[in-house]
Protein backbone atom coordinates (compact mmCIF):
# COMPACT_ATOMS: atom_id res chain seq x y z
CA UNK A 1 0.00 0.00 0.00
CA UNK A 2 2.84 2.39 0.90
CA UNK A 3 4.47 1.70 -2.46
CA UNK A 4 1.31 2.58 -4.32
CA UNK A 5 0.84 5.81 -2.40
CA UNK A 6 4.38 6.83 -3.20
CA UNK A 7 3.84 5.97 -6.84
CA UNK A 8 0.64 8.00 -7.03
CA UNK A 9 2.44 10.88 -5.38
CA UNK A 10 5.23 10.71 -7.92
CA UNK A 11 2.78 10.68 -10.83
CA UNK A 12 0.86 13.60 -9.40
CA UNK A 13 4.01 15.57 -8.82
CA UNK A 14 5.16 14.87 -12.38
CA UNK A 15 1.80 15.96 -13.80
CA UNK A 16 1.77 19.20 -11.83
CA UNK A 17 5.39 19.94 -12.71
CA UNK A 18 4.84 19.28 -16.41
CA UNK A 19 1.75 21.51 -16.43
CA UNK A 20 3.57 24.27 -14.61
CA UNK A 21 6.48 24.07 -17.07
CA UNK A 22 4.20 24.22 -20.11
CA UNK A 23 2.13 27.08 -18.74
CA UNK A 24 5.30 28.91 -17.72
CA UNK A 25 6.56 28.60 -21.27
CA UNK A 26 3.24 29.89 -22.62
CA UNK A 27 3.01 32.85 -20.25
CA UNK A 28 6.68 33.87 -20.24
CA UNK A 29 6.86 35.90 -23.50
CA UNK A 30 3.90 38.15 -22.64
CA UNK A 31 4.95 38.44 -19.02
CA UNK A 32 8.38 39.48 -20.23
CA UNK A 33 6.94 42.29 -22.39
CA UNK A 34 5.54 43.92 -19.26
CA UNK A 35 8.74 43.41 -17.26
CA UNK A 36 10.96 44.73 -20.06
CA UNK A 37 8.75 47.76 -20.57
CA UNK A 38 9.60 48.80 -17.02
CA UNK A 39 13.36 48.37 -17.35
CA UNK A 40 15.83 50.83 -18.83
CA UNK A 41 16.85 49.91 -22.40
CA UNK A 42 20.41 49.30 -21.14
CA UNK A 43 19.41 46.64 -18.63
CA UNK A 44 16.42 45.35 -20.59
CA UNK A 45 18.15 42.25 -21.90
CA UNK A 46 19.97 41.38 -18.75
CA UNK A 47 18.60 38.95 -16.21
CA UNK A 48 20.95 40.27 -13.51
CA UNK A 49 20.59 44.04 -13.72
CA UNK A 50 17.20 45.40 -12.81
CA UNK A 51 16.89 49.14 -13.25
CA UNK A 52 13.22 49.91 -12.92
CA UNK A 53 11.89 52.97 -14.68
CA UNK A 54 8.78 54.39 -16.28
CA UNK A 55 10.82 56.49 -18.69
CA UNK A 56 9.98 54.12 -21.57
CA UNK A 57 6.35 55.09 -21.21
CA UNK A 58 6.97 58.81 -20.88
CA UNK A 59 9.27 58.77 -23.92
CA UNK A 60 6.67 56.80 -25.86
CA UNK A 61 4.01 59.37 -25.06
CA UNK A 62 6.39 62.18 -26.05
CA UNK A 63 6.85 60.39 -29.37
CA UNK A 64 3.13 60.81 -29.98
CA UNK A 65 1.88 57.31 -29.13
CA UNK A 66 -1.15 58.94 -27.51
CA UNK A 67 -2.44 59.66 -31.02
CA UNK A 68 -2.10 56.01 -31.96
CA UNK A 69 -3.93 54.90 -28.82
CA UNK A 70 -6.75 57.32 -29.57
CA UNK A 71 -6.92 56.19 -33.22
CA UNK A 72 -7.15 52.52 -32.29
CA UNK A 73 -9.74 53.13 -29.58
CA UNK A 74 -11.90 55.39 -31.73
CA UNK A 75 -11.73 53.21 -34.82
CA UNK A 76 -12.37 49.88 -33.09
CA UNK A 77 -15.12 51.16 -30.79
CA UNK A 78 -17.09 52.83 -33.59
CA UNK A 79 -16.77 49.85 -35.92
CA UNK A 80 -17.67 47.33 -33.22
CA UNK A 81 -20.76 49.19 -32.01
CA UNK A 82 -22.08 49.46 -35.57
CA UNK A 83 -21.20 45.90 -36.53
CA UNK A 84 -22.76 44.49 -33.36
CA UNK A 85 -26.06 46.32 -33.97
CA UNK A 86 -26.11 45.04 -37.56
CA UNK A 87 -25.19 41.51 -36.49
CA UNK A 88 -27.72 41.21 -33.66
CA UNK A 89 -30.57 41.99 -36.07
CA UNK A 90 -29.27 39.66 -38.75
CA UNK A 91 -28.56 36.84 -36.30
CA UNK A 92 -32.10 37.08 -34.94
CA UNK A 93 -33.52 36.81 -38.45
CA UNK A 94 -31.38 33.76 -39.24
CA UNK A 95 -32.14 32.10 -35.96
CA UNK A 96 -35.90 32.66 -35.68
CA UNK A 97 -37.45 33.36 -39.04
CA UNK A 98 -38.07 30.97 -41.88
CA UNK A 99 -37.62 32.50 -45.31
CA UNK A 100 -36.68 31.54 -48.80
CA UNK A 101 -32.93 31.53 -49.42
CA UNK A 102 -32.09 31.41 -45.71
CA UNK A 103 -29.66 28.53 -46.02
CA UNK A 104 -27.90 30.10 -48.99
CA UNK A 105 -27.56 33.47 -47.27
CA UNK A 106 -26.30 31.87 -44.06
CA UNK A 107 -23.83 29.89 -46.16
CA UNK A 108 -22.61 33.19 -47.63
CA UNK A 109 -22.05 34.50 -44.10
CA UNK A 110 -20.02 31.42 -43.21
CA UNK A 111 -17.97 31.72 -46.39
CA UNK A 112 -17.27 35.36 -45.48
CA UNK A 113 -15.35 34.03 -42.48
CA UNK A 114 -13.21 31.77 -44.59
CA UNK A 115 -12.40 34.39 -47.20
CA UNK A 116 -8.71 35.38 -47.41
CA UNK A 117 -8.54 39.10 -46.62
CA UNK A 118 -5.20 39.41 -48.35
CA UNK A 119 -6.99 38.97 -51.68
CA UNK A 120 -9.24 41.92 -50.91
CA UNK A 121 -6.47 44.33 -49.95
CA UNK A 122 -5.44 45.17 -53.52
CA UNK A 123 -8.94 45.76 -54.96
CA UNK A 124 -10.16 47.56 -51.84
CA UNK A 125 -7.05 49.74 -51.94
CA UNK A 126 -7.59 50.57 -55.64
CA UNK A 127 -11.28 51.31 -55.14
CA UNK A 128 -10.67 53.52 -52.11
CA UNK A 129 -7.85 55.29 -53.93
CA UNK A 130 -10.15 56.09 -56.84
CA UNK A 131 -12.81 57.40 -54.46
CA UNK A 132 -10.24 59.50 -52.61
CA UNK A 133 -10.86 57.54 -49.41
CA UNK A 134 -7.29 56.62 -48.47
CA UNK A 135 -6.32 57.91 -45.04
CA UNK A 136 -9.92 58.30 -43.99
CA UNK A 137 -11.80 57.01 -40.96
CA UNK A 138 -14.84 56.21 -43.10
CA UNK A 139 -12.95 53.65 -45.16
CA UNK A 140 -11.32 52.00 -42.13
CA UNK A 141 -14.62 51.80 -40.23
CA UNK A 142 -16.22 50.34 -43.33
CA UNK A 143 -13.48 47.69 -43.56
CA UNK A 144 -13.68 46.80 -39.86
CA UNK A 145 -17.48 46.45 -39.94
CA UNK A 146 -17.26 44.22 -43.01
CA UNK A 147 -14.54 42.12 -41.41
CA UNK A 148 -16.37 41.56 -38.12
CA UNK A 149 -19.97 41.12 -39.33
CA UNK A 150 -19.68 37.50 -40.60
CA UNK A 151 -17.90 36.38 -37.45
CA UNK A 152 -20.34 38.18 -35.14
CA UNK A 153 -23.42 36.77 -36.88
CA UNK A 154 -21.98 33.25 -36.64
CA UNK A 155 -21.28 33.61 -32.91
CA UNK A 156 -24.62 35.26 -32.16
CA UNK A 157 -26.63 32.60 -33.99
CA UNK A 158 -24.87 30.10 -31.72
CA UNK A 159 -25.77 32.03 -28.55
CA UNK A 160 -29.36 32.57 -29.69
CA UNK A 161 -29.86 28.84 -29.76
CA UNK A 162 -29.79 28.81 -25.96
CA UNK A 163 -32.54 31.45 -25.70
CA UNK A 164 -35.94 29.75 -25.53
CA UNK A 165 -38.19 30.58 -28.46
CA UNK A 166 -41.24 30.74 -26.23
CA UNK A 167 -40.00 34.09 -24.87
CA UNK A 168 -40.06 35.93 -28.15
CA UNK A 169 -43.15 34.10 -29.35
CA UNK A 170 -45.01 35.30 -26.27
CA UNK A 171 -43.89 38.89 -26.91
CA UNK A 172 -45.05 38.69 -30.54
CA UNK A 173 -48.44 37.38 -29.36
CA UNK A 174 -48.68 40.41 -27.07
CA UNK A 175 -48.33 42.61 -30.13
CA UNK A 176 -44.64 43.53 -29.97
CA UNK A 177 -42.91 44.22 -33.26
CA UNK A 178 -39.83 42.21 -34.24
CA UNK A 179 -37.58 45.18 -33.57
CA UNK A 180 -39.00 45.49 -30.06
CA UNK A 181 -38.51 41.75 -29.51
CA UNK A 182 -34.88 41.97 -30.57
CA UNK A 183 -33.94 44.97 -28.45
CA UNK A 184 -36.33 44.65 -25.47
CA UNK A 185 -36.53 40.86 -25.04
CA UNK A 186 -33.56 39.20 -26.70
CA UNK A 187 -30.93 41.87 -26.06
CA UNK A 188 -31.16 41.82 -22.24
CA UNK A 189 -31.32 38.02 -22.07
CA UNK A 190 -28.30 37.34 -24.23
CA UNK A 191 -26.36 40.40 -23.11
CA UNK A 192 -23.31 38.37 -21.96
CA UNK A 193 -23.17 36.65 -25.33
CA UNK A 194 -23.44 39.99 -27.12
CA UNK A 195 -20.66 41.45 -24.97
CA UNK A 196 -18.48 38.42 -25.74
CA UNK A 197 -19.16 38.81 -29.46
CA UNK A 198 -18.43 42.54 -29.37
CA UNK A 199 -15.22 41.89 -27.45
CA UNK A 200 -14.11 39.36 -30.00
CA UNK A 201 -14.84 41.79 -32.84
CA UNK A 202 -12.97 44.49 -30.92
CA UNK A 203 -9.89 42.30 -30.59
CA UNK A 204 -10.05 41.44 -34.27
CA UNK A 205 -9.92 45.16 -35.13
CA UNK A 206 -7.48 46.01 -32.34
CA UNK A 207 -4.77 43.73 -33.73
CA UNK A 208 -5.62 44.18 -37.42
CA UNK A 209 -2.55 45.09 -39.46
CA UNK A 210 -3.12 44.29 -43.13
CA UNK A 211 -5.79 46.80 -44.17
CA UNK A 212 -4.57 49.57 -41.92
CA UNK A 213 -1.04 49.34 -43.31
CA UNK A 214 -2.41 49.72 -46.85
CA UNK A 215 -5.00 52.42 -46.18
CA UNK A 216 -3.52 54.54 -43.37
CA UNK A 217 -0.27 56.03 -44.60
CA UNK A 218 -0.36 59.36 -42.78
CA UNK A 219 1.58 59.33 -39.50
CA UNK A 220 -1.12 60.93 -37.37
CA UNK A 221 -3.74 58.39 -38.48
CA UNK A 222 -1.83 55.18 -37.77
CA UNK A 223 -3.15 52.64 -35.27
CA UNK A 224 -1.16 51.06 -32.44
CA UNK A 225 0.08 47.92 -34.29
CA UNK A 226 1.35 50.07 -37.16
CA UNK A 227 3.18 52.44 -34.84
CA UNK A 228 4.69 49.50 -32.95
CA UNK A 229 6.16 48.09 -36.12
CA UNK A 230 7.65 51.43 -37.03
CA UNK A 231 9.47 51.57 -33.69
CA UNK A 232 10.56 48.00 -34.29
CA UNK A 233 12.26 49.31 -37.40
CA UNK A 234 14.12 47.76 -40.27
CA UNK A 235 17.61 47.85 -38.80
CA UNK A 236 17.67 49.75 -35.56
CA UNK A 237 15.09 48.88 -32.94
CA UNK A 238 14.04 51.35 -30.29
CA UNK A 239 13.45 48.70 -27.62
CA UNK A 240 12.19 51.10 -24.95
CA UNK A 241 9.41 52.36 -27.21
CA UNK A 242 8.69 48.90 -28.62
CA UNK A 243 8.25 47.24 -25.24
CA UNK A 244 6.20 50.04 -23.69
CA UNK A 245 4.01 50.16 -26.81
CA UNK A 246 3.64 46.38 -26.87
CA UNK A 247 2.59 46.39 -23.22
CA UNK A 248 0.00 49.11 -23.85
CA UNK A 249 -1.34 47.19 -26.87
CA UNK A 250 -1.65 43.94 -24.91
CA UNK A 251 -3.05 45.28 -21.64
CA UNK A 252 -6.62 46.04 -22.84
CA UNK A 253 -6.96 42.72 -24.64
CA UNK A 254 -5.77 40.81 -21.57
CA UNK A 255 -8.19 42.67 -19.32
CA UNK A 256 -11.08 42.05 -21.69
CA UNK A 257 -10.31 38.37 -22.25
CA UNK A 258 -10.13 37.28 -18.64
CA UNK A 259 -13.77 37.81 -17.61
CA UNK A 260 -15.10 36.68 -20.99
CA UNK A 261 -13.06 33.59 -21.77
CA UNK A 262 -15.85 31.17 -20.89
CA UNK A 263 -18.33 32.81 -23.25
CA UNK A 264 -15.83 33.10 -26.04
CA UNK A 265 -14.81 29.47 -25.92
CA UNK A 266 -18.45 28.43 -25.74
CA UNK A 267 -19.28 30.61 -28.72
CA UNK A 268 -16.38 29.51 -30.86
CA UNK A 269 -17.01 25.91 -30.08
CA UNK A 270 -20.73 26.22 -30.81
CA UNK A 271 -21.84 23.13 -32.62
CA UNK A 272 -18.59 21.37 -31.85
CA UNK A 273 -18.89 20.78 -28.14
CA UNK A 274 -22.48 19.67 -28.05
CA UNK A 275 -23.89 17.13 -30.39
CA UNK B 1 -42.91 49.35 -37.57
CA UNK B 2 -41.46 46.16 -39.06
CA UNK B 3 -44.30 44.03 -37.79
CA UNK B 4 -44.50 41.69 -40.74
CA UNK B 5 -41.74 39.15 -41.12
CA UNK B 6 -40.97 40.46 -44.60
CA UNK B 7 -40.37 44.09 -43.67
CA UNK B 8 -38.32 43.00 -40.65
CA UNK B 9 -36.18 40.72 -42.82
CA UNK B 10 -35.29 43.60 -45.11
CA UNK B 11 -34.44 45.80 -42.12
CA UNK B 12 -32.41 43.05 -40.42
CA UNK B 13 -30.50 41.59 -43.34
CA UNK B 14 -30.00 44.50 -45.73
CA UNK B 15 -27.23 46.26 -43.74
CA UNK B 16 -25.27 43.05 -43.21
CA UNK B 17 -25.46 42.05 -46.84
CA UNK B 18 -24.70 45.59 -47.99
CA UNK B 19 -21.32 45.27 -46.29
CA UNK B 20 -20.77 41.74 -47.56
CA UNK B 21 -21.57 42.77 -51.12
CA UNK B 22 -19.42 45.92 -51.05
CA UNK B 23 -16.48 44.35 -49.26
CA UNK B 24 -16.36 40.74 -50.46
CA UNK B 25 -18.35 40.35 -53.67
CA UNK B 26 -17.62 43.53 -55.61
CA UNK B 27 -13.85 43.61 -54.89
CA UNK B 28 -13.65 39.92 -55.83
CA UNK B 29 -15.24 40.56 -59.20
CA UNK B 30 -13.04 43.63 -59.64
CA UNK B 31 -10.06 41.43 -58.76
CA UNK B 32 -10.89 38.91 -61.50
CA UNK B 33 -11.17 41.77 -63.96
CA UNK B 34 -7.83 43.24 -62.81
CA UNK B 35 -6.13 39.84 -63.09
CA UNK B 36 -6.69 39.92 -66.85
CA UNK B 37 -4.83 43.23 -67.25
CA UNK B 38 -1.28 44.49 -66.75
CA UNK B 39 -2.42 47.15 -64.27
CA UNK B 40 0.52 48.59 -62.37
CA UNK B 41 0.78 50.87 -59.39
CA UNK B 42 1.74 53.77 -61.68
CA UNK B 43 -1.04 53.17 -64.19
CA UNK B 44 -3.70 53.17 -61.48
CA UNK B 45 -5.47 56.25 -62.79
CA UNK B 46 -5.29 55.33 -66.47
CA UNK B 47 -6.15 51.65 -65.96
CA UNK B 48 -4.23 48.64 -67.28
CA UNK B 49 -4.34 47.06 -70.72
CA UNK B 50 -6.19 43.84 -71.36
CA UNK B 51 -3.69 40.97 -71.65
CA UNK B 52 -6.01 37.97 -71.33
CA UNK B 53 -4.73 35.05 -69.30
CA UNK B 54 -1.03 35.98 -69.59
CA UNK B 55 -0.74 36.57 -65.83
CA UNK B 56 -2.13 33.11 -65.12
CA UNK B 57 0.19 31.45 -67.64
CA UNK B 58 3.21 33.19 -66.10
CA UNK B 59 2.03 32.30 -62.61
CA UNK B 60 1.33 28.63 -63.17
CA UNK B 61 4.53 27.99 -65.13
CA UNK B 62 6.77 29.87 -62.70
CA UNK B 63 9.04 27.67 -60.52
CA UNK B 64 8.91 30.39 -57.83
CA UNK B 65 5.19 29.96 -57.59
CA UNK B 66 5.53 26.23 -57.11
CA UNK B 67 7.69 26.88 -54.09
CA UNK B 68 5.21 29.44 -52.79
CA UNK B 69 2.44 26.86 -53.12
CA UNK B 70 4.56 24.22 -51.38
CA UNK B 71 5.40 26.61 -48.52
CA UNK B 72 1.75 27.60 -48.09
CA UNK B 73 0.25 24.13 -48.24
CA UNK B 74 2.90 21.95 -46.61
CA UNK B 75 4.75 24.17 -44.15
CA UNK B 76 2.29 26.85 -43.13
CA UNK B 77 -0.99 24.95 -43.30
CA UNK B 78 -0.33 21.21 -43.03
CA UNK B 79 2.52 21.36 -40.53
CA UNK B 80 1.06 24.36 -38.69
CA UNK B 81 -2.40 22.88 -38.23
CA UNK B 82 -1.17 19.39 -37.36
CA UNK B 83 1.19 20.67 -34.65
CA UNK B 84 -1.54 22.86 -33.19
CA UNK B 85 -4.19 20.12 -33.10
CA UNK B 86 -1.89 17.42 -31.69
CA UNK B 87 -0.42 19.69 -29.00
CA UNK B 88 -3.85 21.12 -28.28
CA UNK B 89 -5.26 17.64 -27.68
CA UNK B 90 -2.31 16.61 -25.50
CA UNK B 91 -2.54 19.75 -23.40
CA UNK B 92 -6.32 19.47 -23.04
CA UNK B 93 -5.93 15.91 -21.74
CA UNK B 94 -3.23 17.05 -19.34
CA UNK B 95 -5.36 19.91 -18.00
CA UNK B 96 -8.35 17.60 -17.65
CA UNK B 97 -6.34 14.95 -15.79
CA UNK B 98 -7.53 13.74 -12.39
CA UNK B 99 -4.53 15.19 -10.62
CA UNK B 100 -5.13 18.74 -11.80
CA UNK B 101 -8.83 18.46 -11.10
CA UNK B 102 -8.13 17.08 -7.65
CA UNK B 103 -5.87 20.00 -6.78
CA UNK B 104 -8.32 22.44 -8.41
CA UNK B 105 -5.70 23.60 -10.85
CA UNK B 106 -7.75 23.29 -14.05
CA UNK B 107 -9.37 26.72 -13.69
CA UNK B 108 -6.09 28.42 -12.85
CA UNK B 109 -4.48 26.76 -15.86
CA UNK B 110 -7.35 27.88 -18.05
CA UNK B 111 -6.89 31.49 -16.99
CA UNK B 112 -3.15 31.36 -17.68
CA UNK B 113 -3.84 29.91 -21.12
CA UNK B 114 -5.66 33.14 -21.98
CA UNK B 115 -2.39 35.07 -21.87
CA UNK B 116 -0.85 33.96 -25.20
CA UNK B 117 -4.28 34.02 -26.83
CA UNK B 118 -4.93 37.60 -25.71
CA UNK B 119 -1.54 38.76 -26.95
CA UNK B 120 -2.10 40.51 -30.30
CA UNK B 121 -0.16 38.79 -33.12
CA UNK B 122 1.94 41.90 -33.75
CA UNK B 123 3.12 41.89 -30.13
CA UNK B 124 3.62 38.11 -30.20
CA UNK B 125 5.85 38.42 -33.25
CA UNK B 126 7.86 41.28 -31.76
CA UNK B 127 8.56 39.49 -28.49
CA UNK B 128 9.43 36.20 -30.19
CA UNK B 129 11.70 37.96 -32.66
CA UNK B 130 13.50 39.37 -29.67
CA UNK B 131 13.69 35.98 -27.94
CA UNK B 132 15.00 34.30 -31.10
CA UNK B 133 17.50 37.08 -31.85
CA UNK B 134 21.10 35.81 -32.08
CA UNK B 135 22.60 38.85 -30.29
CA UNK B 136 20.19 39.91 -27.56
CA UNK B 137 17.64 37.07 -27.49
CA UNK B 138 17.01 35.07 -24.31
CA UNK B 139 16.78 31.71 -26.08
CA UNK B 140 20.23 32.03 -27.57
CA UNK B 141 21.75 33.30 -24.32
CA UNK B 142 20.22 30.33 -22.51
CA UNK B 143 21.51 27.91 -25.16
CA UNK B 144 25.04 29.29 -25.15
CA UNK B 145 25.19 29.73 -21.37
CA UNK B 146 24.28 26.09 -20.76
CA UNK B 147 26.69 24.98 -23.45
CA UNK B 148 24.09 23.28 -25.63
CA UNK B 149 25.40 25.23 -28.62
CA UNK B 150 28.74 27.00 -29.06
CA UNK B 151 27.49 29.73 -31.30
CA UNK B 152 24.19 31.60 -31.26
CA UNK B 153 21.74 30.32 -33.88
CA UNK B 154 20.27 32.97 -36.17
CA UNK B 155 16.88 31.24 -36.12
CA UNK B 156 15.14 33.63 -38.47
CA UNK B 157 17.79 33.83 -41.16
CA UNK B 158 18.98 30.20 -41.17
CA UNK B 159 17.06 28.13 -43.74
CA UNK B 160 17.12 25.07 -41.46
CA UNK B 161 15.53 26.92 -38.57
CA UNK B 162 13.29 29.54 -40.09
CA UNK B 163 10.17 27.40 -40.69
CA UNK B 164 10.26 25.73 -37.28
CA UNK B 165 10.69 29.21 -35.76
CA UNK B 166 7.68 30.63 -37.61
CA UNK B 167 5.61 27.60 -36.63
CA UNK B 168 6.70 28.06 -33.02
CA UNK B 169 5.37 31.63 -33.02
CA UNK B 170 2.07 30.68 -34.70
CA UNK B 171 1.59 27.70 -32.39
CA UNK B 172 2.32 29.74 -29.28
CA UNK B 173 -0.25 32.36 -30.27
CA UNK B 174 -3.02 30.01 -31.43
CA UNK B 175 -2.63 26.93 -29.22
CA UNK B 176 -4.81 28.25 -26.35
CA UNK B 177 -7.97 28.56 -28.43
CA UNK B 178 -7.64 24.99 -29.68
CA UNK B 179 -6.77 23.66 -26.23
CA UNK B 180 -9.64 25.49 -24.53
CA UNK B 181 -12.12 24.18 -27.10
CA UNK B 182 -10.95 20.60 -26.60
CA UNK B 183 -10.95 21.09 -22.84
CA UNK B 184 -14.55 22.37 -22.94
CA UNK B 185 -15.48 19.28 -24.93
CA UNK B 186 -13.69 16.94 -22.50
CA UNK B 187 -15.39 18.59 -19.54
CA UNK B 188 -18.79 17.96 -21.09
CA UNK B 189 -18.09 14.21 -21.15
CA UNK B 190 -19.94 12.42 -18.35
CA UNK B 191 -17.64 11.05 -15.67
CA UNK B 192 -19.90 8.03 -15.18
CA UNK B 193 -19.29 6.90 -18.73
CA UNK B 194 -15.52 6.91 -18.20
CA UNK B 195 -15.86 5.17 -14.83
CA UNK B 196 -18.15 2.52 -16.24
CA UNK B 197 -15.68 1.79 -19.00
CA UNK B 198 -12.85 1.56 -16.48
CA UNK B 199 -14.81 -0.85 -14.31
CA UNK B 200 -15.36 -2.96 -17.41
CA UNK B 201 -11.58 -3.14 -17.69
CA UNK B 202 -10.82 -0.64 -20.46
CA UNK B 203 -7.18 0.50 -20.51
CA UNK B 204 -6.02 4.05 -21.33
CA UNK B 205 -5.67 3.31 -25.06
CA UNK B 206 -9.10 1.74 -25.24
CA UNK B 207 -10.60 4.69 -23.38
CA UNK B 208 -8.98 7.03 -25.89
CA UNK B 209 -10.11 5.02 -28.87
CA UNK B 210 -13.70 4.24 -27.83
CA UNK B 211 -14.70 7.01 -25.42
CA UNK B 212 -12.61 10.18 -25.73
CA UNK B 213 -11.94 10.44 -29.45
CA UNK B 214 -15.54 9.79 -30.57
CA UNK B 215 -16.69 12.43 -28.08
CA UNK B 216 -14.05 14.93 -29.27
CA UNK B 217 -14.62 14.25 -32.95
CA UNK B 218 -16.95 17.20 -33.70
CA UNK B 219 -14.65 19.61 -31.84
CA UNK B 220 -11.63 18.25 -33.73
CA UNK B 221 -13.36 18.62 -37.10
CA UNK B 222 -14.38 22.23 -36.42
CA UNK B 223 -10.95 23.18 -35.11
CA UNK B 224 -9.13 21.52 -38.03
CA UNK B 225 -11.31 23.34 -40.55
CA UNK B 226 -11.14 26.73 -38.84
CA UNK B 227 -7.40 26.52 -38.18
CA UNK B 228 -6.86 25.64 -41.81
CA UNK B 229 -8.61 28.81 -42.95
CA UNK B 230 -6.94 31.06 -40.42
CA UNK B 231 -3.51 29.72 -41.20
CA UNK B 232 -3.76 29.38 -44.97
CA UNK B 233 -5.10 32.94 -45.24
CA UNK B 234 -2.78 34.47 -42.71
CA UNK B 235 -0.45 37.23 -43.76
CA UNK B 236 1.05 38.81 -40.65
CA UNK B 237 2.87 35.86 -39.12
CA UNK B 238 5.17 35.24 -42.08
CA UNK B 239 5.37 38.85 -43.22
CA UNK B 240 6.22 40.42 -39.90
CA UNK B 241 8.45 37.56 -38.73
CA UNK B 242 10.69 37.10 -41.75
CA UNK B 243 9.33 39.37 -44.51
CA UNK B 244 9.14 36.17 -46.61
CA UNK B 245 12.93 35.78 -46.21
CA UNK B 246 15.73 34.87 -46.02
CA UNK B 247 15.55 35.80 -49.69
CA UNK B 248 12.13 34.50 -50.59
CA UNK B 249 12.65 31.23 -48.76
CA UNK B 250 9.51 31.48 -46.61
CA UNK B 251 7.34 33.20 -49.21
CA UNK B 252 3.71 32.05 -48.98
CA UNK B 253 0.67 32.92 -51.09
CA UNK B 254 -0.46 35.81 -48.88
CA UNK B 255 2.99 37.42 -48.85
CA UNK B 256 3.43 36.77 -52.58
CA UNK B 257 0.24 38.75 -53.28
CA UNK B 258 1.47 41.59 -51.10
CA UNK B 259 4.98 41.64 -52.57
CA UNK B 260 3.81 41.51 -56.18
CA UNK B 261 1.10 44.12 -55.64
CA UNK B 262 2.54 46.65 -53.21
CA UNK B 263 6.30 46.25 -53.63
CA UNK B 264 6.77 45.26 -57.27
CA UNK B 265 3.68 47.30 -58.18
CA UNK B 266 2.31 44.59 -60.49
CA UNK B 267 -1.32 44.81 -59.42
CA UNK B 268 -2.59 42.67 -62.32
CA UNK B 269 -0.25 39.79 -61.54
CA UNK B 270 -0.96 40.14 -57.83
CA UNK B 271 -4.69 39.95 -58.58
CA UNK B 272 -4.18 36.75 -60.59
CA UNK B 273 -2.36 35.20 -57.62
CA UNK B 274 -5.30 36.26 -55.48
CA UNK B 275 -7.77 34.56 -57.80
CA UNK B 276 -5.79 31.31 -57.62
CA UNK B 277 -5.68 31.55 -53.83
CA UNK B 278 -9.41 32.28 -53.64
CA UNK B 279 -10.14 29.27 -55.85
CA UNK B 280 -8.16 26.95 -53.58
CA UNK B 281 -9.89 28.42 -50.52
CA UNK B 282 -13.37 28.25 -52.05
CA UNK B 283 -12.97 24.55 -52.82
CA UNK B 284 -11.97 24.02 -49.24
CA UNK B 285 -14.74 26.34 -48.07
CA UNK B 286 -17.35 24.14 -49.73
CA UNK B 287 -16.17 21.21 -47.62
CA UNK B 288 -16.48 23.45 -44.56
CA UNK B 289 -19.99 24.48 -45.57
CA UNK B 290 -21.09 20.89 -45.93
CA UNK B 291 -19.84 20.09 -42.45
CA UNK B 292 -20.61 23.24 -40.43
CA UNK B 293 -23.63 24.76 -42.12
CA UNK B 294 -25.36 21.41 -42.04
CA UNK B 295 -24.81 21.08 -38.34
CA UNK B 296 -25.86 24.67 -37.58
CA UNK B 297 -29.00 24.66 -39.66
CA UNK B 298 -30.08 21.11 -38.99
CA UNK B 299 -29.97 21.93 -35.33
CA UNK B 300 -31.91 25.14 -35.99
CA UNK B 301 -34.83 23.42 -37.65
CA UNK B 302 -35.14 20.75 -34.98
Amino acid sequence: MRMRDAKTWATELATVTATAAILGFLVYPTFWVFVASLKTPETMFSARNWDWTISNYTRLMDAGFGHNIFNSLFLCTTAVVLSTVISVNAAYAFSRLRFRGRDTLFGAILLGQTFPWIILVTPVFILFARMGLLNSWVSMIFVYIAVSVPFSIYLLVGYLRSVPRSLDEAAIMDGASYVQVVWRVIFPIMFPGIVATATYAFLLCWSEYLFSVAILTREEMKTMPLALYIYFGENVTDWGNVMAGAALTTLPTLLMFLPLQRYMVAGLAAGSVKQ
Amino acid sequence: MYTTPRSFLVYALLPAFFFLACFYVYPSIFNIQTSLTDLGIFTLRRGGDWIGVDNYVELLTSPDFRRVLFNTVVWLTLAGVTVRIVLGLALAFLLNSRTLRKWRLTTAARLLLIVPWATPPVVAIIVWRWMLDPRVGSINSALTATGIVDQAIPFLSDANWVWPAILLIITWNTLPLVTLTFLASLQSLSAELVEAAEIDGAGPLQLLRYIYLPHLKPAIIVMVLMSTFWTFNNFVYVWLTTGAGPGLYTNVMATEIYIKGFIDGRLGYSAATGVVMATVMTLFGLVYLRVIAKRELVEESK
